[in-house]
Formats: structure tokens, C-alpha cells, sequence
């Protein structure tokens, strides 16, 4: 099978072209921008059948950092390249396009975002182009998919460019000012409304209240979305339908023992009580897909909203003097943005940080002080009835927590804080064809990482409480967990479990009659003490096995410390 | 070239809505052409967007893309008013 490399600079609108040309079995999702992480897909042109893979977008092919390593690679490995051009900034857009025209593989340029070329006022000359760099350009639009099919009939026309020779940095400049004299004609450009809005919202004076408001409508719309999601469709689902007929059903097969304790625990038709009764078919699958899901589908819409319209750069700007307070700088809101939703991307998107000192410290923080969608609408299950205040003491807590511990390690940890240098790309209109397409596809990563963890963490905590094991261990660390933090000894079945899941350990504190004060600490202690073991290996691979011994000793110490401090607070 | 008098200051003496040429990238050759890559060009005619307050960073328009710098950065480049 033939391989066609799709690359461009950032934000040229490569994604979107992308899933235009895919079908649905796309393999692993990346965040533009952020990661080195590509995505793979497969397309038929013509009857045959093309390996279509979306290279990471890097302004050049010189190796300044892993994303142009990775697409330096990918370019050679490739058998035809679709380079996607801006045609609203052609002339920064055509160094990476020289670059890879002087490597000599067969390539095709679209020329996308050509609609909002022609909004703004820019006339291109398409075959005065295609004759100077010796390829066949094809003007597209990929929102709407104008010109997606023109490119496919002439991908067989890509080809090597013969006008086009390997040159130096200065001849390629020069090379790029001739090109554009001759082929592009800039008419009077009028300020369109988005762009005095894109003015509003990074002025400091403006941009910081509406920055405020709209990562609190952000919440806002989650919890309540999220709360009728599982209030009309999937608590009707569980109670009418699924409970009923699961109890049933198990019951006839085995009656009473051993399996029916692990697959239904105490659940009965009178009393389905899905979040207690601790059986492989009631809890373990009621908390994943009737208590988080609902919320991480939320989550993930938001998140790509914000990823899509353009907003992100530009909260990224705005929090950036702060951040620097911590040894970071603005671009550390992706990985702690995509940490609330899941540590594992977060943990991979600490990559964007320039440094060895940054990445460390980004990493740190988020494993410590970001607790994932999954662990919060639990935790929003859990507190919710006791009221809101509790719920805000423990993000009240994280967030001091983030801020204090940034300000420490910015003073220890060795290296160099870079400062931020980043395209703050204009508003778009966010194509709700690939906003649902990510987030389906990472709703059911979710699905496809968390069930069997989940499934797992059930039945061996199952196996754990018959073996006795439970009641050895809660003995042994009953000292730590009675004395020092106020805690009934039986929560060490939660901090067990949360190696593997925080939403399900979470859940375990339900059954322990604790107060809301201890259920609050608890969930801070949750948050903080260890990653889940999906974080934790990833974060193995992208700290090494020494920083990261460091970040688990520090976690250990802060979840133990603020435990303490809380206890003494509250109890 | 006229006779009269540039003065040549760093970017980050502009005032938000103020416009100057670009004169000197003032970097080393690698964050140069960074820089050339995202827009920022000898020449180039940049506007001061926004400065965020305590020494946080800039945000210019150079040919209508934003591109937010550090105060750091952003006094190594070179610019003059008109
Ligand atoms: N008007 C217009 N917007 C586009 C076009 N292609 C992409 N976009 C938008 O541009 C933004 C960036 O696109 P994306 O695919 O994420 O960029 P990437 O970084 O190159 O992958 C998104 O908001 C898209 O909806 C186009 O042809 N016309």
C-alpha cells in the first residue's frame, strides 16, 4: 500500500483536510500543535487503497526540536506528499514548501483556506504558481470540502519538481519574495468584526474578565449538560432497563455464592443500588459509563471548541505572566487544560515545553494538582449532595496546592525557563463535522482505556476482600490513615484502587459513612498521592526513570502533608 | 534612504497601536529564521496588539497574524518607528 504524508505548518487547516479525506477507522487522535503524536488513516482514490498519514505541522524541516525530527522522517519514509499551504500566508508557508520540494518526492500542494483568501482580499495566481514551483496546486477549502476532490483526481499528477533545486536559507527567502511578486496581488483589507473581537479578548483589560467568564461557562456548561445526560438518558437506561433485566438474569443462572457476589454484589430488583454493591456488572459498569461518560463527552466537545474556534493561544497569552511565576510559561495551560480531561494526554502534551526544567515541572503539577474528568465527576457524585462548598475546598486546595509547589520547584529544580513565542491564530468557525469526529474518537479511547481497568480494578478488589487480604492491609496502615489523617482504616481499599482508576476509588469512599469533611480530604488525598498507572507509565517514558522517582517521592510528601493540614482544619 | 533621522529601538518601546518597521531579528541563527517562519521579517511592518502587564508578554500583527512574544525576546528586536 502506497503512503501519502500529509504536512504544513501549523493551523493551516491540516486536520480538517485530513478527516475529509479518512474514514472513520482513524488511529490515535493528536492535539494540533501540541504533541508528536500523528495520526494514521486510510483513503481510496480511484480504487486504490492509500495509507494517509497527518504529519505533525512544523514551520520548517531544519531539526530544532522532535516534531521536525518526526516530520523530517515521515517525509522520507512517504511515497507522495500533499503539502497544505495557507493561501492567506503564502509567504511564510512556502519556506517549509521549498524545504520539502528539494527533497524530490513526488508532492501536491493544496492551497487550502483559499475561501478565506478570497474574503480578506487576496488574489493568487494558481497556474503562475504551479509553473514556478513545478507541482501541481490545487486551490481547497476543507470546511466545506471544495477542492477535496479535485485533489484527489490529480493526486496522480504529483510529481517531482524539477524548478525547484535544494538551496541555501538566503536563496530560499529570496526565491520565496520573487514568488510572491509574481503570483499574489494583496487588495484593500477591511477589519472584520472577529478581528476586533480577537483584539478584545488578548488586551489584557478586556481579554482577563472575558477569560473568566468563559472558563466559567466552560464548568458551568459540563456539570449541567453532563447532569442531564445522566438524569433523562442514562439513569433511565440503568434503572428501567439494563438493572432490572442484569439482576434477573444473573439470578437465574446463579441464584446466590461466590459468582453472584462478583458479578452483582448486593444488587437486588428491590434495591439495584448500582453505585455500592461492587459487582463487575453493576458498578463496574454504571461508573464508567453512567457517571463519567457523560461527563467526558461534555468535557471533550468543550475542549474542542476552544482548541478549534482559536481560543487556546490566546488564554495561553493571557495566563502567561503567571505561569512564569511557576518556571513555565503560557503554553502550560494545554497540558494542564488536557490533564482535567484525561492525565494521559497531558502528561504527553508537557512535551510542547521547551525545556528539560519545564517539562518536569508541568508534569509534576498536573499529576499532583490536576484531578481528570473522570476522578472530578466523581467527586462532584460523591459531594455534591453535602453542597457546592465542598466541592470547591478540593479544587480550592489542588489549585493552592499548583500555584505553591510551581513557585518551589521554579527555585529548585535546575535549567532554563524559556520564554513564550507563539502564532495566535485568527478566530474560525469550528467545523462540527470534525469537532464530533475527535470527540467520538476520544470518548471512545476513554471507553476502549477505562472499562477494562475498571473491570479489573473490581473484581480483583472482590478477590482482595474474600482473600482477606483487605482486612491485613487496612491493620497494617490503619496508624497512618486513623491517626494522622482522620480517616476510617477501610479507606485503604480507595488509595489501593486508585492506582488503578480514580473514578471507581472514588466511588469506593460511598460505602464507608464518612463525613463530608473526611470524604473531602480523602478526594484531595485521591488527587495527589500517585498517578493512575496509565499516567504513571507514561509519565515513566517522558520523565525517565529518575525524575520521575523524584516527582513520586514529592507526591508522597505533599498528599501526606496537605492531609495532615487538612485534618487539622476540619476535623 | 532619507537624510532625516531614524532612531532604531527595541520592539518593545511601542505603544499598543503603534506600527514601525522591522530592522534587526537580533537573535541567533536558528531562533532567526524561528522567527522569519512565523512571519517576523526584516522590513515587515509590525502593530503592537497588546502588553500584558508585569512584564508579561507582547502581542504583534505582522501582515494580519498575532503572534505573542516575551518581553525577553522581544527587546532584541530591532524596530523603527514611523
Ligand atoms: N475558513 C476556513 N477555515 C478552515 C479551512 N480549513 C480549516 N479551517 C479551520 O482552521 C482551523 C485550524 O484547522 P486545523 O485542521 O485544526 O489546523 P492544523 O493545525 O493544520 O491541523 C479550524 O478551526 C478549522 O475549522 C478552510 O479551508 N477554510
Amino acid at each position: 500500500m502506497k503512503r501519502i504524508s500529509m504536512m504544513g505548518c501549523p493551523n493551516v487547516g491540516k486536520s480538517v483536510l485530513f478527516s475529509r479525506l479518512t474514514g472513520v477507522n482513524v488511529i490515535s487522535s493528536n492535539y494540533p500543535g501540541t504533541t508528536v503524536d500523528f495520526t494514521k488513516g486510510y483513503t481510496r482514490i480511484g480504487g486504490e487503497k492509500f495509507e494517509l498519514i497527518d504529519v505533525p505541522g512544523t514551520y520548517s524541516l531544519e531539526p530544532i526540536s522532535k516534531a521536525e525530527e518526526v516530520a523530517r522522517t515521515m517525509l522520507q519514509e512517504a511515497d507522495i506528499i500533499i503539502n497544505v499551504v495557507d493561501a492567506t500566508h503564502m509567504e511564510r508557508n512556502l519556506y517549509l514548501t521549498l524545504e520539502i520540494l528539494g527533497m524530490k518526492k513526488p508532492t501536491i500542494i493544496a492551497l487550502n483556506l483559499w475561501d478565506e483568501a478570497k474574503h480578506i482580499g487576496i488574489d493568487i495566481d494558481v497556474r503562475q504558481l504551479e509553473k514556478l514551483l513545478g507541482v501541481p496546486v490545487v486551490p481547497t477549502c476543507a470546511i466545506t470540502g471544495e477542492g477535496v476532490k479535485a485533489l484527489t483526481l490529480k493526486l496522480r499528477a504529483a510529481k517531482q519538481s524539477e524548478q525547484i533545486k535544494p538551496m541555501t536559507e538566503e536563496e530560499r527567502w529570496r526565491k520565496i519574495g520573487e514568488i510572491i511578486r509574481k503570483v499574489q496581488v494583496v487588495h484593500h483589507r477591511h477589519h472584520t468584526i472577529w478581528e476586533h473581537i480577537a483584539d478584545i479578548t488578548v488586551k489584557p483589560a478586556t481579554g482577563i474578565p472575558i477569560a473568566m467568564i468563559v472558563i466559567f461557562l466552560i464548568f458551568l456548561f459540563i456539570i449541567q449538560i453532563g447532569n442531564l445526560i445522566i438524569e433523562y438518558l442514562m439513569d433511565p437506561i440503568f434503572y428501567n432497563y439494563y438493572g432490572p433485566w442484569i439482576v434477573e438474569f444473573v439470578t437465574a443462572f446463579y441464584p446466590e455464592g461466590l459468582v453472584h457476589e462478583i458479578l452483582i454484589g448486593n444488587s437486588t430488583l428491590e434495591s439495584l443500588n448500582f453505585t455500592q454493591s461492587f459487582g463487575l456488572l453493576t458498578t463496574g459498569l454504571y461508573v464508567p459509563f453512567d457517571m463519567v461518560l457523560p461527563f467526558v463527552v461534555t468535557f471533550y466537545i468543550m475542549l474542542s471548541l476552544l482548541e478549534d474556534t482559536g481560543y487556546l493561544p490566546r488564554l495561553a497569552v493571557l495566563v502567561d505572566t503567571g505561569l512564569h511565576k511557576l518556571g513555565l510559561h503560557g503554553s502550560a495551560i494545554v497540558p494542564t487544560i488536557l490533564g482535567l480531561g484525561c492525565n494521559v494526554p497531558g502528561a504527553l502534551a508537557t512535551r510542547i515545553m521547551e525545556t528539560e526544567k519545564q517539562r518536569f515541572i508541568a508534569a509534576t503539577l498536573m499529576a499532583i494538582a490536576v484531578p481528570c474528568m473522570a476522578q472530578s465527576a466523581m467527586i462532584f457524585g460523591i459531594l455534591g449532595k453535602y453542597g457546592m462548598r465542598w466541592i470547591l475546598m478540593v479544587y480550592g486546595t489542588l489549585a493552592l496546592l499548583y500555584i505553591s509547589l510551581g513557585l518551589v520547584l521554579k527555585r529548585i529544580i535546575k535549567g532554563e525557563s524559556p520564554e513564550l513565542l507563539l502564532e495566535v491564530p485568527p478566530y474560525r468557525k469550528p467545523d462540527p463535522v470534525t469537532l464530533l469526529k475527535k470527540t467520538w474518537t476520544k470518548a471512545y479511547g476513554f471507553l476502549v482505556e477505562a472499562v477494562p481497568f475498571v473491570l479489573l480494578g473490581v473484581f480483583v478488589m472482590n478477590l482482595l476482600y474474600i482473600s482477606g487480604v483487605i482486612e491485613l492491609l487496612s491493620g497494617l496502615f490503619s496508624p497512618v490513615l486513623t491517626t494522622l489523617l482522620g480517616l476510617p482504616k477501610e479507606a485503604i481499599v480507595a488509595l489501593i484502587m486508585g492506582f488503578l482508576r480514580k473514578d471507581i476509588a472514588v466511588g469506593m469512599l460511598l460505602p464507608l459513612g464518612m463525613t463530608p469533611q473526611q470524604l473531602t480530604i480523602s478526594c484531595v488525598i485521591l488527587s495527589t498521592y500517585f498517578p493512575c498507572v496509565a499516567t504513571f507509565v507514561v509519565l515513566l517514558k517522558e520523565l525517565g526513570i529518575r525524575d520521575m522517582l523524584k516527582a513520586t517521592g514529592l507526591m508522597l510528601i505533599v498528599s501526606l502533608t496537605v492531609g495532615v493540614l487538612m485534618r487539622a482544619i476540619l476535623i | 534612504m532619507s537624510g532625516r533621522d531614524v532612531k532604531v529601538t527595541p520592539l518593545t518601546a511601542l505603544l499598543p497601536g503603534e506600527k514601525a518597521r522591522i530592522v534587526a531579528l537580533g537573535h541567533g541563527k536558528g531562533r532567526q529564521r524561528h522567527l522569519r517562519t512565523m512571519g517576523l521579517m526584516e522590513g515587515k511592518i509590525v502593530e503592537m496588539v497588546a502588553m500584558q502587564p508585569a512584564r508579561g508578554p507582547l502581542v504583534i500583527n505582522v501582515d494580519g497574524t498575532q503572534i505573542a512574544i516575551g518581553l525577553g525576546m522581544a527587546r532584541r528586536i530591532l524596530i523603527e518607528k514611523m
